[in-house]
């Protein structure tokens, strides 16, 4: 069986609002039992038997007509926060669409009167104890709270009470990357279910009840689980926020591309928020055969790495034993002469490479150097796919690399013992795989992305030269992922240095005769 | 007294006032006790369900749903996915949490056995083999007593294995509750039980697919229970004759407020309020203002309202509702604002917080009832309390909405010129009453 191919694209619609359902529809052949029909807002729409109202609404993308606070796809149902209420014609009172099952012959109205006065009524509530702090709100711009309130909320409030406050939750650090702001919270308790049914570490619960219902860590090692940024994401206010992005960016300055995740073998769809390409966070994207509706918090900070100050975005050459940098045709000349110089030159490939640039030096990089170069991969965590294994039941891989799968199929080896034997080693990453045991003065020419700190920890103090690279999200491409999926990804943000595609490398060195 | 009733006679309460009586020897001895079980297990479940059924017995929670109804839900023989029985498990709801009401406590004080002997009978009807005794945690008294009277019916050998030789096994474990007036709700009991927080689950599925530990459960209040052994000794006739068309049977009425002698009352339900207040030694200290007739949560009645019957349907019809059988008498001392304030209070505590309209609207009543005896209120505010009822009756998981709504709107709908006054005037200070007890109220909140 081939595996897909799968181009990660900007989505449509936010995650709140994606389930994977497509539409049905009944079997052409006459004797089969014809599929149940629904009626919602005076059209008529075939479901699958077990479809909640709200999943019949998402098959044929009418969802976004239902507001919701509790409700995700990616969730066990609460029906708590009595906002996407509809009308079901027979029914004595207003059903939450999210719980109640579709029926043959129902009728559902979205829109009607009863069911605006309800949403209206929800809003007003919500709104009594919340603290309009939006100016200094991380979540303003995509906030639930906001966006439902202009579309159903009350123009005026009539609540002349005091406000409740949570006095020791109003700025409470969760953990190291989430921090709460309990006056802010509409208790949708999405959070705890995702940590109860999600994740499975059940490390959030709500204490007390009524008006004074807190959310707080379940025990003495608070909020522990690996996949604490999803809380941020899915947060309809701005109650749990991350702690990397509070008080950076106004979200209506960002700017946001689809992506890929590098951190690990799984490859999840992401979108790069970033503001003249600074990149500011990541947040996953929906796709139901990669990574659902989640991604982990090692990869979601990953892009820190990328926009890491210590990174090397201009050529560099050992002059007189200290790095310089340099203009890249120096860098490339000098590169090559070494090369030609040299008893025996070895490539080494990343498996954050992608499979074009892995397909690209196994092929040109004895004519690009004008000499006989044999190019091997390297992981630096596992030796090849076979031995990759998933961390926990969700996303995490032991892989750390995005494309060991991709390499391998490019046709290139694993380095024997993870040892280097040639005169002059090139070492191509993309700042996710592991370098090779190097000897003492072993000569290395760096090429791809590298940090200061990562170039000053190699064994060796023998680096010829560093050839800087474009990293994942700043490049086009493809990755293999552990499961088998390609997939293909444009860049994301616009790389501001001198670091040039490994295309541009090989072509400018073929040149230089 | 015949109570204009020629049927009437004491189902439940016929010995309460005598001293021992919640022993097991008495119940035997002086109330043929257990006699109820040993024909009941002689019959076939589905003939007890029907018997129950014809007898018009109606759940003495608040609810009032037929229980023979209730109890015909369960399934026969149900099986999980793998084929495999599942068990079915009886629970009895004793998280007796309604303001104005403590028949349950009388019953498990002065008649347990009538209660488990209904339970096993119970059991029997649906075919499950154990029971829970969800008891609220504050009842420490009661759960020594209960635990006393099953470990007696376990050594006269009427729970356990094998009951009188017919291969029925019954168990029966007492389960403390934490002290939430929101566990008296049966899905919220059934979170409890489980051990989870109370909150009251999403229906369907309903308790009789998805109950207990995820097994068919029938949760039924401890009178409910207590009703079912007359019915089998004496017949399901005799049983509903006593009470009106659709529900049989007495009530167990909780005469509290401003009456002589307030107290439990088993009654029959032809009587009307005024009537019961008569029997209650009549309205103290002041002419009657307003009778809240089904413990808190039931729309408050106008002393030119209480006329009506304390049967479900006409209760129904006078736009309350027969609820738990609270009955709470106010005389024209009391102030409706401070006695609803006094309500609402207790509400906004108890809200398990699900459902945003219960939560923020239980509060936001509450403060603003608050203001209004401050002082602060505003002829809008009192518009405003409807609204603020209109979007919670009817809009949440459980009727915990609806049951603030009741005292809130009514008070407001039957005694607005009392609202109006407080509202000119400028709170209690300015109609003269300093020392009241929404003071003391705010006070002794923390």
């Amino acid at each position: 069986m081939s595996n897909p191919t799968i181009e990660i694209k900007k989505p449509k619609e936010d995650l709140n609002y994606t389930s994977g359902l497509r539409p049905v529809h009944s079997d052409s052949n006459p004797d089969a039992k014809p599929l149940p029909k629904i009626t919602i807002d005076g059209k008529q729409f075939e479901f699958k038997p077990g479809d909640t109202i709200m999943q019949v609404t998402e098959r044929y993308k009418l969802h976004e007509e239902i507001p919701r606070y509790c409700y995700h796809p990616g969730m066990p149902i609460a029906g708590t926060c009595r906002m996407c209420t509809v009308e079901v014609e027979k029914a004595p009172k207003l059903m939450t669409s999210c719980s109640t099952p579709a029926a043959d012959g129902m009728v559902v109205h979205t829109k009607s009167e009863k069911v605006m006065k309800s949403r209206t009524g929800v809003m007003d509530f919500l709104l009594t104890n919340h603290p309009l702090d939006c100016p200094v709100c991380d979540k303003a711009g995509e906030c639930k709270l906001q966006d439902y309130n202009f579309e159903y909320g009350p123009s005026k409030s009539n609540f002349k009470e005091e406000k409740r406050v949570f006095e020791n939750a109003t700025t409470k650090v969760l953990s190291d990357k989430v921090t709460l702001n309990m006056n802010r919270c509409v208790h949708c308790e999405r959070c705890v279910r995702f940590t109860d049914d999600v994740t499975k570490t059940n490390d959030l619960v709500m204490v007390n009840r009524g008006w004074h219902k807190e959310l707080d860590v379940a025990d003495e090692r608070g909020l522990h689980n690996d996949y604490q940024g999803c809380l941020t994401d899915f947060c309809p206010v701005g109650a749990l926020t991350w702690n990397d992005f509070r008080f950076q960016k106004r979200s209506w300055f960002l700017d946001k591309k689809a992506s890929i995740c590098d951190r690990c073998s799984k490859g999840c769809n992401i979108e790069v928020h970033s503001d003249k390409d600074i990149v500011y966070r990541y947040v996953p994207v929906f796709n139901e055969l990669v990574n659902g509706h989640w991604m982990c918090d090692e990869g979601r900070s990953s892009f820190q790495d990328l926009m890491n100050p210590k990174r090397v975005i201009s050529p560099l050459l050992n002059h007189n034993g200290s790095l310089t940098a340099t203009s890249l045709a120096t860098v490339l000349a000098e590169v090559k002469k070494s090369a030609a110089a040299a008893s025996s030159v070895q490539l080494i490939v990343g498996t954050d490479a992608t499979r074009e640039e892995a397909a690209l030096l196994k092929d040109k990089s004895s004519l690009a150097f004008g000499r006989s170069v044999t190019v091997h991969f390297h992981n630096g965590f596992i030796r090849s796919s076979g031995e990759d294994k998933k961390l926990d039941a969700l996303l995490r891989m032991a892989d750390k690399t995005p494309n060991t799968r991709g390499v391998e199929e490019a046709g290139l080896t694993p380095l024997a013992n993870g040892e280097v034997s040639a005169d002059i080693v090139i070492l191509f990453r993309n700042g996710r795989a592991g370098t090779p045991k190097l000897s003492a003065n072993q000569k290395v020419i760096l090429w791809g992305v590298w940090t200061l700190d990562e170039v000053k920890a190699l064994p060796t103090t023998n680096v010829l030269a560093l050839i800087p690279g474009l990293a994942t999200i700043e490049k086009e491409g493809s990755f293999k992922n552990a499961d088998g999926i390609v997939q293909k990804f444009h860049p994301a943000i616009e790389h501001r240095g001198g670091a040039v595609s490994a295309h541009q490398v090989i072509g400018l060195l073929t040149a230089n005769k | 007294m015949n109570y204009n009733n020629e049927h009437f006679e004491p189902v439940i309460t016929p010995n309460v006032t005598v001293p021992g009586c919640e022993t097991l020897a008495f119940y035997l001895e002086k109330e043929n006790g257990y006699k109820a079980l040993e024909k009941a297990l002689k019959m076939k479940p589905a003939e007890v369900v029907e018997e129950v059924k014809k007898s018009n017995l109606r759940g003495r929670g608040g609810a009032g749903f037929p229980t023979g109804m209730k109890w015909s839900f369960m399934p026969s023989n149900p099986v999980d996915a793998n084929g495999n029985p599942k068990p079915k498990y009886l629970v009895c709801n004793a998280d007796e949490g309604e303001p104005g009401t403590f028949k349950d406590r009388l019953i498990f004080t002065k008649t347990p056995h009538r209660m488990i002997e209904g339970m096993i009978i119970g059991g029997h009807a649906i075919g499950s083999n154990k029971g829970f005794v969800y008891i609220r945690g504050e009842w420490h008294k009661e759960i020594r007593l209960m635990q006393k009277a099953l470990d007696d019916a376990y050594a006269k050998g009427f729970l356990g294995k094998n009951i009188f030789g017919s291969g029925f096994d019954f168990d029966l474990v007492i389960y403390k509750g934490a002290g939430a007036y929101i566990c008296g709700e049966e899905t919220a009991l059934l979170n409890s039980l489980e051990g989870k927080r109370g909150e009251p689950r999403l229906k369907p599925p309903f308790p009789a697919q998805v109950g207990a530990y995820g097994m068919p459960s029938c949760v039924n209040n401890v009178e409910t229970f207590a009703a079912v052994p007359y019915i089998i000794d004496k017949g399901w006739e005799r049983y509903a004759k006593m009470g009106p068309e659709r529900s049989g049977g007495t009530r167990l009425i909780c005469v509290s407020g401003h009456v002589h002698k307030p107290g439990v009352y088993e009654l029959p339900m032809n009587l009307t309020i005024n009537e019961i207040i008569e029997i209650a030694g009549g309205t103290k200290g002041g002419r009657l203002k307003a009778v809240i007739p089904g413990g808190a949560s039931a729309p408050m009645l106008r002393a030119d309202e209480c006329d009506v019957k304390t049967d479900y349907d006409s209760l129904m019809k006078a736009g309350t509702m027969a609820g738990s059988g609270g009955l709470i008498v106010m005389n024209d001392t009391v102030n409706i604002v401070e006695a609803t304030y006094t309500l609402l209070k207790f509400y906004e505590h108890e809200s398990c917080g699900q459902c945003s309209q219960c939560r923020e609207g239980s509060h936001w009543l509450a403060r603003m009832f608050k203001r209004i005896l401050d002082g602060g209120g505003t002829h809008d505010d009192l518009d405003y309390i409807s609204k603020i009822c209109a979007n919670m009756a009817g809009q949440t998981i459980c009727a915990f909405a609806d049951a603030v709504t009741g005292p809130a709107l009514s008070s407001v709908r039957k005694f607005r010129g009392e609202f109006e006054e407080l509202v000119t005037r400028g709170g209690l200070k300015g109609i003269g009453r300093h020392e009241s007890v929404s003071h003391k109220l705010a006070g002794a909140h923390v």
